[in-house]
């Protein structure tokens, strides 16, 4: 670090005082440096969630058993500041040891491929997988395992349908059980396009306390990229419940370090997702009709609108803080607004490989950080075949969406004289 | 991440945290819960775009750039009425010279706004020179120098122009 001299001896002085002041704070490393990788996974995970389309891929992070957590509206707001240190009270559980309960609870046939991660390793979700031959074919069968904030919004997508324009499956079903846990079953698909048979069944035990149990079961020997095997996945509903209720995976949680938690954070907070639809809705032009509305993740909402020649999925995502996205190539080339929102707009065949697919996005960083992408297909949802040449709204009425101050505070309010701020916090 | 970028970014973050945490607490004026919060947001952000950062020459300057943007970024989030200066009482009429020099110089950076605070630690704490300052900042040269004159201006009203003397207690 160079040392600049000053000119001035009280500057001289004030660095020395800084320096004298700054070496009295201790920091406690092994917090600060857990929980920001915490929050860098949690951001990194939000990041892939929030690509236009997130719903589906929200669907895939979901089958993955990786944490996608955000605060719900019920939330606890307290900050990551007050996020504990890496403890636990109950004795750690090794990779192997899940390995082995999975193979007893499966109980018979031929085991191969096998991997796990344990609550005692370095941090990352624990889980076991393997390969299971029941004699009718290899199949891959995985728990994953995890903490949740009870009551957030990331313990209650686990207890909801997905959403069946995104993510397509043949039944889900919601039940409670008797010590007031949430099982949901699921009997999906690997490509939500269903390009390929391979079939993933999975069940999600969610309890009261905040403890995530996934089981999941393909159709294959390996997730993506395998032929099929047979033509479902070796256990039925009755089957699958009975492996992700057992008592072992929930011991198994309990171990899993607090730290590895997320806590919901004040500034990542996004507005209900129906307010998003509502908003949405409202800022449509006029003469388009919405024949259905969904989204099922905070930030994100869509419409399916048809102005009498067919219709067409609109669908946006609004995020705070993501103005370091600026740095990124997706940004390249951006036009700056007279408020200082960057914009770039985008026409591509959207992201499911469906043939004719036209998708046209406005992405916009504000000056806050506030990020709104919206997107606009020929097709009423991404894994659809198209029904008219265009989307229903142009590119023009995409921006003005994108740009309304209906998303968030504009420079004005940020910087206006209004609040009277303007001179004294500006460079 | 690939495994060798993990530990690099581990590697970095064990190295760092400790400064960036005592920045941290110069520049919320020893709000040490928000100086933790601070820190973890940047670590948080360091390692989504680590495989750009290990790339640059010097992520130590960049971290804490980022470190001050996010203080800032989390200042100008907060209401208009929940000001800095609002941070301590009034100590007038109180002996100075019996209070602890990290507090005395704490409650005066307490009472900087919140910019000419960013410029004070990155100036005299980060050792950074104006150009670098206003860089960090997105600021132009001109307005860093002009609140760097400001907050020196008040720290000498709030401190003493002797400032030096107390450190030595």
């Amino acid at each position: 670090m160079p040392v600049h001299q000053h000119s001035d001896p009280f500057e001289d002085r004030l660095a020395a005082g800084l320096r004298d002041a700054g070496q009295t704070f201790d920091p406690d490393l092994h917090t600060l440096t857990t929980a920001g990788l915490v929050r860098g996974r949690r951001l990194r995970l939000r990041r892939r969630a929030a690509v236009v389309g997130g719903a589906a891929s929200l669907a895939l992070v979901g089958v993955g058993g990786a944490l996608l957590l955000g605060g719900g509206p019920d939330a606890d707001r307290s900050s990551v500041a007050s996020t504990p240190s890496a403890r636990t009270t109950a004795a750690p559980v090794s990779g192997e040891e899940l390995i082995s309960t999975l193979k007893k609870r499966l109980g018979y046939g031929k085991f191969s491929q096998e991997s796990a991660h344990g609550t005692t390793d370095k941090p990352g979700p624990a889980y076991a997988q393997l390969v299971w031959d029941d004699g009718d074919g290899g199949s891959v069968v995985s728990i994953n395992l995890e903490k949740v904030e009870p009551g957030s919004e990331g313990a209650r997508q686990w207890t909801q349908c997905p959403d069946k324009a995104f993510t397509p499956y043949d039944s889900c079903k919601i039940s409670r059980l008797h010590n007031g846990a949430v099982l949901r079953i699921l009997q999906g698909y690997e490509y939500p396009d269903k390009r390929e048979p391979t079939k993933v069944w999975t069940a999600d035990l969610i309890t009261p306390k905040g403890q995530h149990v996934t089981a999941s079961e393909w159709n294959a020997e390996a997730e993506k990229g395998s032929p099929v095997t047979r033509s479902e996945p070796p256990l039925d509903s009755a089957g699958l419940k009975k492996l992700v209720t057992a008592p072992a995976w929930l011991t198994a949680v309990d171990a899993i370090p607090d730290a590895e938690v997320p806590s919901p954070t004040p500034e990542e907070t996004t507005a209900p997702t129906t307010d998003i639809r509502k908003t949405l809705v409202d800022l449509l032009p006029s003469g388009l009709t919405p024949v259905s509305r969904g989204g099922e993740e905070s930030g994100y909402g869509y419409v399916v609108v048809d102005d009498g020649k067919g219709s067409s999925l609109v669908e946006i995502n609004v995020q705070p803080n993501m103005g370091d996205l600026l740095g990124d190539g997706i940004f390249e080339g951006a036009e700056q607004q007279a408020d200082g929102t960057m914009l770039v707009t985008r026409e591509d065949a959207g992201d499911k490989d469906v043939p004719g697919t036209v998708r046209w996005t406005v992405d916009t960083v504000r000056i806050n950080g506030l990020r709104v992408a919206i997107s606009a297909y020929n097709s009423g949802g991404p894994h659809d075949a198209p029904g008219r040449d265009k989307p229903a709204l142009t590119l023009e009425q995409l921006k003005k969406i994108a740009l309304s101050s209906a998303w968030g505070p504009s420079r004005e309010d940020l910087y206006g004289q209004k609040n009277g701020q303007k001179n004294s916090d500006q460079g | 991440m690939r495994q060798v970028l993990a530990d690099q970014y581990a590697e970095f973050a064990a190295a760092r945290a400790g400064h960036l945490y005592r920045s941290a607490c110069l520049l919320t004026a020893g709000d040490t819960h928000l100086a933790e919060d601070l820190v973890q947001e940047t670590l948080g952000r360091l390692y989504i775009a680590w495989q750009r950062v290990s790339r640059v020459g010097n992520p130590a300057g960049y971290a804490q750039t980022v470190l001050t943007r996010t203080f800032l970024a989390h200042q100008r989030r907060r209401s208009s009425t929940e000001r800095a200066t609002d941070t301590f009482p009034d100590r007038a009429g109180t002996d100075q010279r019996d209070v602890p020099l990290r507090l005395t110089l704490l409650e005066a950076l307490a009472r900087l706004p919140a910019k000419d605070r960013a410029v004070v630690v990155l100036r005299y704490w980060e050792d950074r020179s104006i150009e670098e300052t206003a860089d960090a900042l997105h600021a132009s040269s001109a307005a860093v120098r002009t609140r760097c004159t400001r907050a020196l201006g008040r720290l000498r009203e709030l401190l003493g122009e002797d400032l030096g003397e107390y450190a030595r207690y």
